[in-house]
């Protein structure tokens, strides 16, 4: 059987963060949760997993200084995914241009939606 | 036009309704001003044709433009407090709405984990699935006016997003139509749709045009009176794609129909018969078509019902 893939999810409202895990749980994923930017660097540090999906608006550290941290890393590879409620135009240009894959906006993407975009991104 | 200039006048109470100092506010500061203006003249004449002293005669027109200085500082000091007062209510607005969003996204995303839950173990009564899709309406609802009052915010503060692509503008309208059939049964109301043959290309943010085409198809519908017709049009013409949507619902009376597209602003005649919606969908349609080359217009009697049209260049 093959070892599921790891999912490092930074998020700090718990009511999503648990939605997360367990739709990502029911498709086979393995999940990590991380409810604040330093946490989210440390466990990105120590578990090397496979997608980070990232907010933007975290505590002790922000979604843009967590994603610029880890793309100066070893872990630069790994590809982040941006799930936030923030839709201004200078966000998304600054959370690309630091390297994130892909920016998707809460309110307007269902987990299905997300799901999708998780599994075209470990495609790649 | 007179009645209106009298008005100008009635500046307490206009102060007062937008919550300003009468030193902050512009009518009294302007009416002082002119005032002022007229004194000093009349005094500057009177002081220069009877002591006729170059000195003097100075000496008054420094403290006439003293004078005039300070109110006009006043001035632009009541309409910066207007203008500040503007910004901090959309910002407010944009605040509340961000704040709002990730409330109402856990409600959207931990019910669609219960569903899935029934879909695949059925572990739910259905009695208890029918209240839960009450939540999950009311939560759209409420998603989707925040979202509305946030793209409001950021077209005020010239910050809206465009993603430009070219699309099918018939496939979407199919698909809002689509969206709006349960509502449409609901209130008994018969859509007609006239879709033009083949892809009706166009250039624009292709989930905006999507907000255009809900607000008046479903403005359509929910102004119709019981057991009427919604009439909808997409056609070609030249370089340019049509829209129209017709009701013969309650439609809007001719003194109200110079303010239609403004913000917030809801018909009497609307809100007689609704009390939801907070009057910014016509606003953000037509902010959305202009971004795009776009022109909306309509019209409309009331009892009779309206006819909305909207065009858009088209693509090759």
């Amino acid at each position: 059987m093959d070892t599921p893939q790891k999912i490092l999810i930074i998020e700090d409202d718990r009511a999503l963060q648990s939605a997360l895990v367990e739709m990502l749980s029911q498709e086979g994923y393995e999940t990590i949760s991380a409810y604040d930017g330093q946490e989210g660097m440390e466990k990105a540090e120590v578990e090397k997993p496979n997608l980070i999906l990232l907010d933007l608006i975290l505590p002790k550290k922000d979604g843009y200084e967590v994603l610029a941290e880890i793309k100066k890393g070893s872990d630069k590879n790994i590809p982040v995914l941006i799930l936030t409620n923030l839709e201004e135009l200078d966000n998304i240009q600054r959370a690309l241009d630091l390297g994130a894959k892909t920016f998707m906006v809460k309110s307007d993407f269902s987990l299905r939606d997300i799901i999708e975009k998780i599994k075209e991104n470990l495609q790649k | 036009m007179f009645a209106k200039f009298l008005d100008d006048f009635r500046f307490i109470t206009t102060c007062k309704k937008y919550g300003l100092g009468l030193w902050q506010c512009p009518n009294f500061l302007f009416l002082m001003m002119g005032l002022i203006t007229i004194v000093a003249m009349v005094g500057t004449f009177f002081v220069s044709s009877r002591f006729a002293s170059e000195g003097t005669t100075v000496m008054s027109v420094t403290i006439e433009v003293v004078f005039l200085m300070i109110i006009g500082s006043s001035v632009i000091r009541g309409v910066e407090k207007v203008a500040e007062a503007n910004i901090m209510k959309t910002e407010f607005i944009s605040i509340i709405s961000h704040q709002l969003c990730t409330p109402l996204s856990a409600i959207k995303w931990n019910m669609e984990v219960i569903e899935t839950e029934r879909d695949t173990k059925e572990c739910l009564p259905e009695k208890q699935m029918v209240f839960l899709q009450n939540i999950k309406k009311s939560n759209e609802q409420m998603l989707k006016m925040v979202t509305d009052l946030l793209e409001v915010a950021r077209v005020d503060q010239g910050k809206s997003v465009f993603k430009e692509s070219i699309f099918d503008l018939a496939d979407l309208a199919k698909e809002s139509i689509v969206g709006f059939q349960g509502m449409a049964i609901e209130k008994n109301v018969k859509i007609e749709s006239q879709i033009a043959e083949g892809p009706q290309r166009v250039c624009s943010d292709e989930k905006k045009m999507r907000v255009v085409f809900d607000n008046l198809i479903g403005n359509a519908i929910k102004y119709s009176k019981e057991g009427g017709k919604v009439e909808i049009k997409l056609k070609k013409n030249k370089e340019k794609i049509i829209f129209s949507v017709q009701d013969w619902g309650v439609g809007i009376p001719r003194y109200q129909h110079s303010k239609i597209f403004e913000k917030f602003f809801r018909s009497k005649n609307e809100s007689r018969y609704r009390t939801d919606g907070v009057g910014i969908g016509l606003y953000l349609v037509k902010a959305i078509l202009g971004h795009c080359g776009g022109k909306v217009w309509f019209e409309s009697e009331a009892g009779k019902g309206s006819i909305f049209y909207f065009s858009l260049p088209a693509q090759s």
